[in-house]
């Protein structure tokens, strides 16, 4: 064997490991998943071809629509409530706009740090039948049949969940914002400020044009997090009372695991990768003219 | 001599990984101690269930010195979740607890587990008959029983009754009639916390479902010759609707995670409790000596129209534990020893203290907690139909028990809620 094939064969030794680490922990789940969604399988034997059997089911049922309703109103609060605040927040930070700065940009930030779970479980026993808040309500109204009825309404049941999920990561954001802010550079700033420039001119005219990267950065977070948003919600409902905060995941989880569906499972996650390349490749689009525009 | 450092990093390469999964695997002992894995349905945060458990493990590990168990434990949805996963895997423990029902019918229908009847063989008549019922086609029996779970039980506080003028009712109407009394004093009618869709299915539903169309009926629609949208079904949901809309639940039962429904009860909140007998096991706890002189253990007040037995609970013979198919003679013999223990005459006395209703026939103790002799008591006199989750497959039950919660929230009417748990039972297969 001469020196460069040694060379060339020592090379594969060495990339050999991480290539099958990788193959086998990320390739082969990603293939079987995708080929599963084709069959019906219940975890024994050989799988059974079922064709877009799974899909069609998938698509026709009205839980799952209800579901995606449910993953879309999360990923409409991500990118249009959770990252406007999180700037928002940023940019009066940023630019001193309050006092006491270091106090309220922790206090943001506290709730990213917090297990989902516990979270759940707080916000539970705040607003459940069995809560804070409907205790203090039946005392003071002397109903004890009172109970908070937004829970129980099909087209309404999520909206408190948006809320949570609205407390919780808007501080990531603001975090991300608030970082990139402090990387502009001051004299910027100060000689737009010194040529007359108004703090509104300031943010649409040099700030928001040089946050654009940014901005569509943590919007392919919200998105790709919003459409595999899981642990909060099982937490905090199960995806219930009657799937009404059901989610993709949700219904992904439910069929996979309680029933033993995992042809019809992987069809699901499927549809959740596909959703989300979709969005994101329709938000690059969109980010892509922007920045033109700005340039 | 490259080429032979090569080789050996390639050697190493391997080796590690090698030597990391064979880490993992079990070996006997060599002092003649035989080691079992063990999986087991526990709470570990269980104040009560979790010490008593702790306590059998001692009594058996005292006593049996030569096996060692290794324990690892699941609660919840993630229990079966990952029972799945090992059972997949070709990694099932040794000893595994089982449902007599369709809960693991995966795992036992799957081959993976052992037929016990050859190590149970003569001992059929120390336990409830239910008990013995067969879990396989072929009558196998894939787990022994630790207990039969009665799951609807109406646990009454006769203090608060006698505070308001009334009795325990004798019909349904008169049990409706209540509930404007009982809600005006600023209680709860019937507490029940519904919030994981089973405890209605499981603690009302399958009771009513044999009052309104009786035990003939359950085993045609087990076979297929009757139909789950029989209108006797159909008026089995439309008692349950009734008592919703009447208000006669928890308000806000939907939202109300179990445990919630026994606290409201405890503490004098509510008037009647619907759950099951393994209630008791924390009512030994939490009911003071007072109150356990004036709570009592009650059947479900008979229908109008009832075709079923009067007084009737839905009962089903409870979990127990396995073994693995692919044990060897002497680790079944030791898997044997501590199934039998456990639901064998030792550990169901032991159970029995704590509150539980084995399925291996006892006396009544004489020293027992006064709720479970209540229990033992109630179990004695009542007629059994059968639990909806331990006769319908997993699937079909699953949407059964969304679809209550809807019919609850009118977004389903009783109809559809039978209609669609017959296509489901039907496309599923019974």
């Amino acid at each position: 064997m001469t020196y460069a094939q040694q060379k060339h064969m020592s090379y594969w030794i060495l990339v050999l490991p991480g290539i099958l680490v990788f193959a086998s922990i990320i390739i082969f789940p990603v293939l079987f998943s995708f080929s599963l969604s084709f069959t019906t399988w219940n975890g024994y034997g050989m799988p059974t071809f079922a064709g877009l059997e799974n899909y069609r089911t998938i698509i026709s049922d009205p839980v799952f629509l209800h579901s995606l309703r449910n993953n879309l109103l999360i990923v409409v609060i991500s990118v249009f409530g959770q990252i406007p605040l999180g700037f928002l927040l940023a940019y009066l930070l940023h630019r001193s706009m309050v006092r006491h700065g270091n106090f309220f940009q922790t206090m943001i930030f506290l709730p990213i740090t917090i297990s989902p779970v516990v979270v759940a479980l707080l916000w539970n026993q705040i607003f459940s039948s069995s809560g804070m808040v409907v205790a203090l309500v039946r005392s003071f109204t002397d109903n004890p049949q009172y109970v908070i009825r937004i829970f129980e309404d099909q087209q309404l049941a999520i909206v408190p969940i948006l809320f949570v999920l609205l407390w919780m990561h808007t501080g990531t954001y603001m975090i991300i914002y608030y970082a990139n802010l402090q990387k502009m550079t001051p004299s910027v700033l100060e000689a737009a400020q010194i040529d007359g420039a108004s703090e509104n001119q300031m943010l649409m005219r040099i700030i928001l044009p040089s946050m654009i990267g940014t901005i569509a950065t943590t919007a392919i977070f919200a998105i790709s997090g919003s459409l595999k948003a899981f642990d909060l919600i099982y937490a905090m409902t199960g995806g219930g009372p009657a799937h009404f905060t059901e989610v993709i995941a949700i219904y992904m989880y439910v069929n996979t695991f309680k029933y033993y569906k995992y042809g019809f499972g992987s069809a699901a996650s499927i549809i959740i990768v596909l959703l989300a390349v979709g969005l994101i490749m329709l938000l690059q689009y969109f980010s892509r003219r922007l920045e033109r525009r700005f340039e | 001599m490259k080429m032979k450092r090569l080789l050996i990093l390639a050697f190493v390469s391997f080796l590690i990984p090698s030597l990391l999964i064979a880490a993992g695997t079990k070996e006997s002992a060599a002092d003649g101690v035989i080691e079992l894995s063990v999986y087991h349905y526990l709470d570990q945060t269980d104040k009560t269930t979790a010490p008593n458990f702790q306590h059998l493990v001692d009594v058996f590990e005292a006593a049996n010195p030569d096996i060692k168990l290794s324990f690892e434990y699941g609660y919840g949805e993630s229990f079966h979740d990952k029972l799945q996963t090992m059972a997949m895997s070709g990694q099932l423990p040794d000893i595994v607890l089982l449902y007599p029902g369709e809960r693991t019918s995966q795992v036992t229908s799957a081959g993976l587990v052992k037929d016990l009847r050859p190590y149970l063989s003569g001992h059929e008549d120390e336990f409830a008959d239910m008990a013995m019922q067969a879990q396989g086609e072929n009558g196998e029996i894939w787990e022994l029983p630790e207990d039969i779970s009665i799951t609807s039980i109406m646990y009454t506080n006769n203090r608060l009754l006698a505070e308001l003028g009334l009795e325990y009712p004798k019909s349904y109407e008169e049990l409706l009639t209540q509930g404007p009394v009982i809600r005006k004093a600023g209680l709860i009618p019937i507490s029940i916390a519904n919030k994981d869709a089973w405890p209605m299915q499981s603690c009302v539903a399958g009771m009513l479902v044999e009052r309104a169309c009786g035990m003939e009926w359950w085993d045609k629609a087990l076979s297929g010759e009757a139909s789950y949208d029989d209108p006797e079904f159909v008026y089995a949901m439309e008692i349950i609707k009734e008592l919703n809309d009447k208000q006669m639940f928890s308000p806000g039962t939907n939202q109300l995670a179990y445990g919630q429904g026994l606290d409201d009860f405890v503490n004098e909140r509510a008037v009647y409790l619907l759950d099951g007998g393994w209630t008791v096991n924390s009512m030994v706890g939490e009911l003071t000596d007072e109150q356990k002189t004036y709570m009592s253990l009650e059947s479900f007040p008979d229908i109008p129209n009832q075709k079923g037995q009067s007084l009737s609970v839905s009962a089903t013979a409870g979990q127990g534990f396995g073994m693995n198919a692919k044990l060897n003679e002497k680790e079944a013999e030791a898997a044997w020893k501590w199934i039998w223990f456990y639901s064998g005459p030792e550990g169901s006395a032991i159970r029995q203290q704590y509150g539980r209703l084995p399925a291996y026939n006892l006396d009544e103790p004489e020293d027992a907690d006064p709720m479970i002799k209540k229990l033992i008591a109630f179990a004695g006199k009542v007629p059994m139909g059968y639990v909806m989750d331990s006769v319908i497959a997993a699937e079909p039950i699953g949407t059964f028990n969304i679809n209550l919660q809807n019919m609850m929230f009118d977004t389903m009417s009783p109809m559809e809620v039978a209609q669609d748990l017959e296509r489901m039972v039907s496309s599923v297969g019974r």
